[in-house]
């Protein structure tokens, strides 16, 4: 390859071998594929690194609105004060170091057929290749009275991290012992399925830390069960006695509309006053998905189980929160950081082949979230998924929740805790250094 | 070089973003949001995995996946894979360099960790480098993850199957194996 630089080669496909011309549509005058990433969360900051650590002449552009991202694992430990906000945020100069062009702005329109992305800034970018990991947006309607105003105001969701965690967090630190804290958990699939009970986990470890023991955390849910339920109602059961109250969807648990102005939440057959209103409102794909039109009716994309593409648009990949993925409906993935992670890796390995005009490697699944529940609590659940007669399935034989009873029990929990500590540390670099 | 030659030569360097990708390295490539890129931790709870000798790597996986040796969280993952996909991120993994990582420790505890290592030098040595096939590198280690294995094998409830680690550790106040961790962890 020494005497042949790309550009000559890609024209000698052209000329000499036609049976090579399958390459053509990822060809480009100027020698380079571009690969464009829309998203640069978890889950598109990784295909981002990935596409450049393992193709390092690829011509990648990263494009995200903010600065600066905030990680949401780990911040509803923020909220009760175990936890700095600093601590969770990163910048994109690991990946500009790593040769990825990376620009801040807003992706507007995709425009699939002529395969470009509008910028809210006007400029277009062509792509051979994109990966959309836009993660969710929130359906305010979904909860009547509920905005996306008073989300930024009064009643933060704090379900994206950032100002919103450190309003809550001054919420409950001002909130009177007797007070209520009210969680409201929307209809799944949502983002981080133990996060609303780690959530009331948390203000109730602030809670007794504070000895505001007369409180109470009300977690107002519109669905039957929960992730980790047992493990949750362990620990919540050890450490904070009767003061979390969990209301399924079927013990009219559902918040249909909320008052801002007395923090009151209505199911379908009562209302609940609270002192802190912490209203999670049902989310779909990030807007950027659904105009494009990659969306199923319940708002999330669709696509190949083994590779990531779209099942709606070729030459879309779409990972993280966005997409509906997994051993359907045995077994989904959950909307995670860590199932956003193996995604894109799967998504890169997807694409590199494509571009090679090679099939898809096998792609490996996994998941794991921590969930801490009190100081010295933690626990997990793991998802192993494996490729069988070209389906993706949940591997049954793995995975699974932490022991529930074990007479290891506060070592284990123990040793989840700290683990959960690291797993943020080294998810956040393989991500953005 | 002809175009001919040239054209297959850059198809196989194509092919190697792809072969890479189908080979262990994807399988590895899962591990590392928990255990560093390429298995070199910055987490200081997680363990580098980097450069362990393959024999224990094997070992421990082995174990984890047949259910014989405890973990938190390790043994859910391995019941997915094969022994044939196992023996590979052993070898893999054992390929890399062992990378011993600087981090900010206290002082005072590494100098008392120094003098509590009694139990502990017939083995790990003062310097923490592997010994054998068994013994695993502590030496730079993290010392978050050295102190919460210690606590493995220091509550007997866990049953950690090996006796003599178990037994050098069971003496030992909190501090003591939070003072040995650093003084491991310390070293490069
Ligand atoms: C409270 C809470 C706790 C959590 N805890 C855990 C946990 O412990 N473990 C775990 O694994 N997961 C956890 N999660 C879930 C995790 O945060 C998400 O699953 C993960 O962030 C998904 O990654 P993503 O890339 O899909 O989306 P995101 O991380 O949300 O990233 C999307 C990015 O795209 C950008 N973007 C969107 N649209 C555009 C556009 N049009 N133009 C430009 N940029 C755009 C956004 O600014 C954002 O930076 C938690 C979530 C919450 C809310
Ligand atoms: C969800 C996080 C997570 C993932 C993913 C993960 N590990 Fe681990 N690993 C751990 C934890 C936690 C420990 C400590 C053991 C335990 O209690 O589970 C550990 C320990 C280990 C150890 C022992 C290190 C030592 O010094 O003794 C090895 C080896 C290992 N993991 C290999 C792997 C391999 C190989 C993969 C990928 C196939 C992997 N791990 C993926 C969390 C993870
Ligand atoms: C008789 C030999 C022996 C003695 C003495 C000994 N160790 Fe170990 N140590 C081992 C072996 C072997 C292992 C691997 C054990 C296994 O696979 O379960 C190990 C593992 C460890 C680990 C876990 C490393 C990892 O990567 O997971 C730590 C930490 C450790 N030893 C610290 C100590 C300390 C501290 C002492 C002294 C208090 C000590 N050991 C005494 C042999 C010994």
């Amino acid at each position: 390859m020494s005497r042949l630089n790309r550009r000559d080669f890609l024209k000698a496909v052209t000329l000499a071998a036609p049976a090579l011309a399958l390459h053509a549509p990822w060809a480009h005058a100027d020698g380079k594929s571009r690969v464009l990433v829309v998203g640069g969360g978890f889950g598109g900051a990784v295909a981002a690194k990935y596409l450049k650590m393992l193709a390092p002449q690829l011509d990648v552009t990263l494009v995200e609105r903010n600065r600066v991202y905030v990680s949401c694992p780990l911040s509803n430990e923020v909220i009760s004060g175990h936890g700095e906000i600093k601590d969770l945020e990163a910048g994109y100069d690991g990946l500009q170091k790593r040769g990825v062009n990376v620009v801040f702005d807003e992706a507007t329109a995709i425009d699939a057929a002529k395969r470009t992305v509008t910028l809210k800034s006007g400029t277009t970018l062509a792509y051979d290749a994109l990966v959309l990991s836009p993660g969710i947006d929130f359906n305010y309607a979904g909860v009547e009275g509920y905005t996306e105003e008073l989300a930024n105001g009064d009643l933060p969701h704090a379900y994206k991290a950032g100002p919103q965690t450190l309003v809550l967090k001054k919420q409950l630190e001002a909130m009177p012992d007797g007070g209520t804290f009210i969680i409201t958990v929307p209809p799944g699939p949502f983002r981080c399925p133990p996060g609303p009970y780690e959530r009331a986990s948390q203000v109730a470890a602030y809670l007794r830390g504070h000895g505001k023991t007369k409180s109470k955390v009300l977690i107002l849910d519109a669905n039957d069960s929960f992730s980790k339920k047992g493990l949750f109602e362990q620990a919540w059961k050890t450490h904070y006695g009767s003061m979390i109250e969990w209301v399924p969807g079927a013990s009219d648990g559902k918040v249909v509309k909320i008052d801002p102005g007395t923090k009151t939440a209505y199911t379908n057959f009562g209302e609940h006053k609270a002192d802190v209103l912490n209203v999670i409102p049902p989310h779909h794909a990030g807007s950027i998905a659904r105009n494009a039109g990659l969306t199923n009716e319940k708002g999330w994309c669709t696509v190949d189980m083994l590779t990531m593409e779209s099942s709606v648009q070729k030459d879309i990949w779409v990972v993280g929160d966005a997409c509906t993925h997994g051993d359907l409906p045995v077994y989904p993935m959950p909307k995670s950081a860590h199932a956003a992670v193996t995604q894109a890796k799967v998504a890169v390995g997807a694409i590199l082949a494509r571009l090679a005009g090679q099939p898809a490697p096998t792609p490996y699944f996994v998941n794991t979230c921590y969930s801490i529940a009190a100081p010295d609590w933690g626990f997990s659940v793991v998802h192993v998924y494996r490729v069988e007669g070209g389906k993706l399935i949940y591997a049954q034989e793995a995975g699974g929740i932490s022991a529930i009873e074990t007479p290891a029990l506060t070592t284990l929990r123990k040793l989840e805790a700290g683990y959960a500590l690291g797993w943020l540390k080294n998810i956040m670099a393989d991500s953005f250094a | 070089m002809g175009i001919r030659v040239a054209i297959v030569a850059f198809l196989a360097g194509l092919g190697t973003w792809a072969h890479a990708a189908d080979s262990i390295e994807a399988l590895a490539n899962t591990c590392n949001n928990c255990h560093g890129v390429n298995g070199v931790s910055v987490g200081p709870t997680m363990p580098s995995i980097a450069g362990l000798p393959q024999a224990y790597l094997t070992n421990v996986m082995l174990e984890w996946k047949s259910g014989t040796r405890f973990s938190a969280t390790m043994g859910r993952l391995l019941k997915g894979y094969s022994d044939v996909q196992i023996a590979d991120l052993a070898a893999h993994f054992a390929k890399q360099r062992w990378v011993p990582q600087a981090q900010k420790l206290d002082e005072a505890r590494v100098r008392l960790g120094a003098q509590s290592l009694k139990r502990c030098e017939k083995c790990h040595g003062n310097d923490g480098l592997p010994r054998d096939g068994e013994t695993p590198p502590v030496n730079g280690q993290w010392a978050g993850y050295l102190y919460l294995e210690s606590l493995k094998y220091h509550d007997e409830a866990v049953g950690m199957s090996n006796r003599q680690m178990r037994g050098a550790m069971k003496r030992l106040r909190d501090e003591d194996l939070r003072a040995v961790a650093d003084y491991y962890a310390s070293q490069k």
